[in-house]
C-alpha cells in the first residue's frame, strides 16, 4: 500500500465485528429460547455472534501479521 | 413498533462510534485540497471497489429493491446481472483509461476537456442539484424507517444520521467516507444476511420458497415475451434497451457519485480493477435484497390481508424486521440500515462537494486562489450541502413511490449523459457544441416525455416501463443531436484531444505487461461469465 495513507482499515473493522461478536454470543448464550420463536427458533444472536467473531479475528490477524512481516 | 433494547441501542451506539473515531482519526492528514477531494490518489483496489459498491448500497436501493422484489419478483434481479454487471466492466475496462489517464479531478471536469466549458457547466449544475435531492431522499427513506420501527421522529433521525456524516467528512473528506464505506459494506451484508436467513428457515428454503409464489416471480427472463404475462408490465427489449444499456450505463459510467471512488485508486490498474471487483459483491446483492421480498410474499401476513394495490411495498423490510429479527440481531439490522443510510450520503455530499468546489466555485465564482482556500471551501460545502438535503428530505415527503422517483431523476440527467461520453470517449470528430447540445436536448427530451406521459397522451403498462423507454428516448435523441451538430461545428485541434478519446493516447492505456490473474481484462470477463451464468439458472 502506498505508505502516505494513512490508515490499516483491516484494523477499525477487526475490532468492530470482533466486539460485536462477543456481544452478541454473549447475548446468544444468556437469553431464553422464548426470544428466537420469531426467528424460526433458530439462536441467530449466537450464530451471527460466533461469525462476525472469526470475521474480525481474520481480519486482526491478517493486520498484525502484515506488520510483523 | 420495535422493542429495542439496551443491547440492541449498544450496538447501535459502537457503530456510531467507530465511524467518528475514522473521520477524527484522519482528521490531521487533510493537508491539501487533493487530500480531501481525491484521498491523495493512493488506495488500493479492494478498498475503492468496496466503497464503490457500498456508495450505491445506500438507503434507497436496499429499501427499494425489497420492495421492488415484493412488487415484481425477481424480475428485480435485471437491476443487477443485465443493468450493473456490464455497465461496470465496461466503465472499468473501455471508460477508466480516460478518467484516470486525464487525470481530472472529477467527470464535469472531463467534459470541459473533452467539449467546453458550456457542457461542463450544464452537467456540473444538473448534477450538482441531482445529487442533493438523492441526498434528501436517502434521508427521508432512512426517517420514515426509524419512526416506524422504532418511534423516533422525522426529525430526530435525520439529525442523528445527517449530524454523523457531517461530522466524519468534515474531518476526512472522501478518504473518511471511503474507509466508512467498507467498514459499513460490511455491517450492511453482517446485518441483512440474518433476514435471509431467518427467512428461508421459515419457508423451508429456496426451492420451496419458489413454489408457493406464482410463475411469473420466480422467473426473470421467461415471462417477459409481452408485457402483460409479468408483473412489470414490461417485454424484454423495453429491459435490454432502457435499464440494461442506457439507464445502467449512464449511471454506472457517468455517476460522479460511484466514478470519484476509481478515482482515488493509487494507479491504473486499480483505478481500471475498481468498478470491475465491484461488480463481484454486487452480482450477490440480490440474496439480501430480491430474497428477502420474496419471503415477504410468502409469508409476511400484511401482503397476504392487503390486496397487492394496497399495500405499502417500501414497508416490506421493516415489516420482515418487526416480525422474525429478535433483540440482539436487532441492534444489528439497524446499524446496517444506518450504514446504508450514511455510506449512500456520504457518497452524495463528498461527489457534491468536489463538482461544487472545482466545477462551479473555482471554475465560476472565484478562480486561482490558493489550494488551502479550497480545501476550506470543500469543508464548508459539506455543511451547507447537508443543510440543503436536509430541506430536500422533507420536500420528498410528498413523493409515493421512493425508487420510481429515483429512476425519474436518473433518467433525466444520466440517461443523455451516457451517449456524450459514448461519443466523446470513442469518436474523435465530435465537437465540442455537437456535444453541448446533445447534452441538453437529451435533458430537454427525458423531460417532454415525461410531461408527455403524465398528460396521458403516452401510454406505458406501468410507471417502470415508462421510466425504462424514457432513458432510451433521451438517449437516443442525445446520440443523434450531439451527431449532426458536430457534422457542422468545429473540430477541437486533436493534440488537445490526447488522453480524452479512443485513439488519441500517447502510451498505450489499456494493455499492461502484467500476468493474466492482474488484468482487468481477465476479471471483467469472468464477472460477465459469471453473470449470464446466474441469468440462466434464474431463467
Amino acid at each position: 500500500m502506498n505508505q502516505k495513507h494513512f490508515l490499516d482499515l483491516k484494523i477499525p473493522l477487526g475490532i468492530v465485528l470482533t466486539i460485536y461478536g462477543i456481544i452478541l454470543s454473549i447475548y446468544g448464550l444468556l437469553t431464553p429460547p422464548e426470544l428466537y420463536l420469531k426467528s424460526a427458533n433458530l439462536n441467530v444472536n449466537l450464530i451471527f455472534g460466533l461469525l462476525m467473531l472469526s470475521l474480525g479475528m481474520i481480519f486482526l490477524l491478517l493486520s498484525f501479521v502484515k506488520k510483523k512481516l | 413498533m420495535l422493542k429495542a433494547n439496551f443491547i440492541d441501542y449498544l450496538i447501535i451506539t459502537i457503530y456510531i462510534a467507530v465511524t467518528i473515531s475514522v473521520g477524527y482519526f484522519l482528521k490531521k492528514y487533510m493537508k491539501t485540497s487533493e487530500d480531501f477531494f481525491l484521498s491523495g490518489r493512493s488506495l488500493p483496489s479492494w478498498i475503492t471497489s468496496l466503497a464503490f459498491i457500498s456508495a450505491n448500497l445506500g438507503a434507497l436501493e436496499i429499501i427499494g429493491m425489497i420492495a421492488n422484489s415484493a412488487k415484481y419478483g425477481i424480475l428485480t434481479v435485471h437491476f443487477y446481472w443485465i443493468g450493473a454487471i456490464p455497465a461496470m466492466v465496461f466503465l472499468g475496462i473501455f471508460m477508466m483509461p480516460f478518467y484516470y489517464g486525464s487525470r481530472v479531478k472529477s467527470v464535469p471536469e472531463y467534459l470541459k476537456l473533452r467539449f467546453n466549458e458550456a457542457t461542463r457547466a450544464l452537467n456540473a449544475i444538473s448534477f450538482a442539484i441531482m445529487t442533493v435531492l438523492m441526498s434528501g431522499i436517502s434521508m427521508y427513506a432512512m426517517a420514515l424507517i426509524f419512526e416506524m420501527m422504532l418511534g423516533w421522529s422525522l426529525t430526530e433521525s435525520i439529525l442523528l444520521s445527517a449530524g454523523v456524516v457531517l461530522i466524519y467528512i468534515f474531518w476526512g473528506g472522501l478518504s473518511s467516507s471511503i474507509y466508512n464505506e467498507v467498514i459499513q459494506f460490511f455491517l450492511i451484508w453482517l446485518g441483512l444476511l440474518p433476514v435471509t436467513f431467518i427467512g428461508l428457515k421459515l419457508t423451508n428454503g429456496l426451492s420451496n420458497l419458489a413454489q408457493k409464489l406464482p410463475d411469473s416471480f420466480i422467473h426473470s427472463w421467461k415471462t417477459l415475451n409481452t408485457a402483460s404475462q409479468n408483473p412489470m408490465g414490461i417485454e424484454w427489449l423495453g429491459v435490454v434497451l432502457g435499464l440494461g444499456f442506457v439507464l445502467s450505463f449512464g449511471y454506472w459510467t457517468t455517476d460522479f457519485l460511484v466514478v470519484q471512488r476509481a478515482l482515488a485508486s493509487e494507479n491504473m490498474r486499480s483505478a481500471r480493477l475498481t468498478p470491475i471487483i465491484a461488480a463481484f459483491p454486487k452480482m450477490f446483492v440480490p440474496i439480501i435484497v430480491v430474497i428477502p421480498g420474496l419471503i415477504a410474499i410468502a409469508i409476511l401476513p400484511e401482503l397476504n390481508q392487503n390486496s397487492a394495490e394496497t399495500f405499502e411495498y417500501n414497508k416490506t423490510l421493516p415489516l420482515l424486521i418487526a416480525h422474525y429479527v429478535p433483540n440482539g440481531i436487532l441492534g444489528l439490522v439497524i446499524t446496517a440500515l444506518l450504514a446504508s443510510f450514511m455510506s449512500g450520503m456520504a457518497g452524495n455530499v463528498t461527489a457534491f462537494n468536489t463538482v461544487w468546489t472545482y466545477d462551479i466555485y473555482a471554475s465560476y465564482i472565484k478562480k486561482n486562489m490558493p489550494d488551502s482556500h479550497y480545501l476550506k471551501v470543500g469543508k464548508y460545502t459539506t455543511v451547507i450541502g447537508i443543510l440543503i438535503s436536509i430541506g430536500t428530505a422533507y420536500i420528498v415527503k410528498f413523493f409515493p413511490n421512493l425508487m420510481d422517483y429515483m429512476q425519474l431523476i436518473f433518467s433525466f440527467f444520466n440517461a443523455p449523459l451516457f451517449a456524450t461520453f459514448l461519443l466523446g470517449m470513442f469518436w474523435k470528430k465530435a465537437t465540442p457544441w455537437g456535444g453541448f447540445w446533445g447534452l441538453l436536448t437529451g435533458i430537454l427530451t427525458a423531460a417532454t416525455h415525461y410531461i408527455l406521459y403524465k398528460s396521458n397522451i403516452l401510454h406505458y403498462a406501468s410507471e417502470m416501463a415508462a421510466n425504462f423507454y424514457q432513458a432510451w428516448w433521451a438517449w437516443l435523441a442525445d446520440f443523434m443531436v450531439t451527431i449532426i451538430v458536430s457534422l457542422f461545428t468545429k473540430k477541437k485541434n486533436e493534440n488537445e484531444l490526447v488522453g480524452l478519446v479512443y485513439g488519441l493516447h500517447k502510451e498505450n492505456l489499456f494493455s499492461e505487461k502484467v500476468k493474466l490473474t492482474k488484468k482487468p481484462e481477465f476479471w471483467g470477463v469472468t464477472a460477465l461469465i459469471l453473470s449470464i451464468i446466474l441469468n440462466i439458472i434464474f431463467w
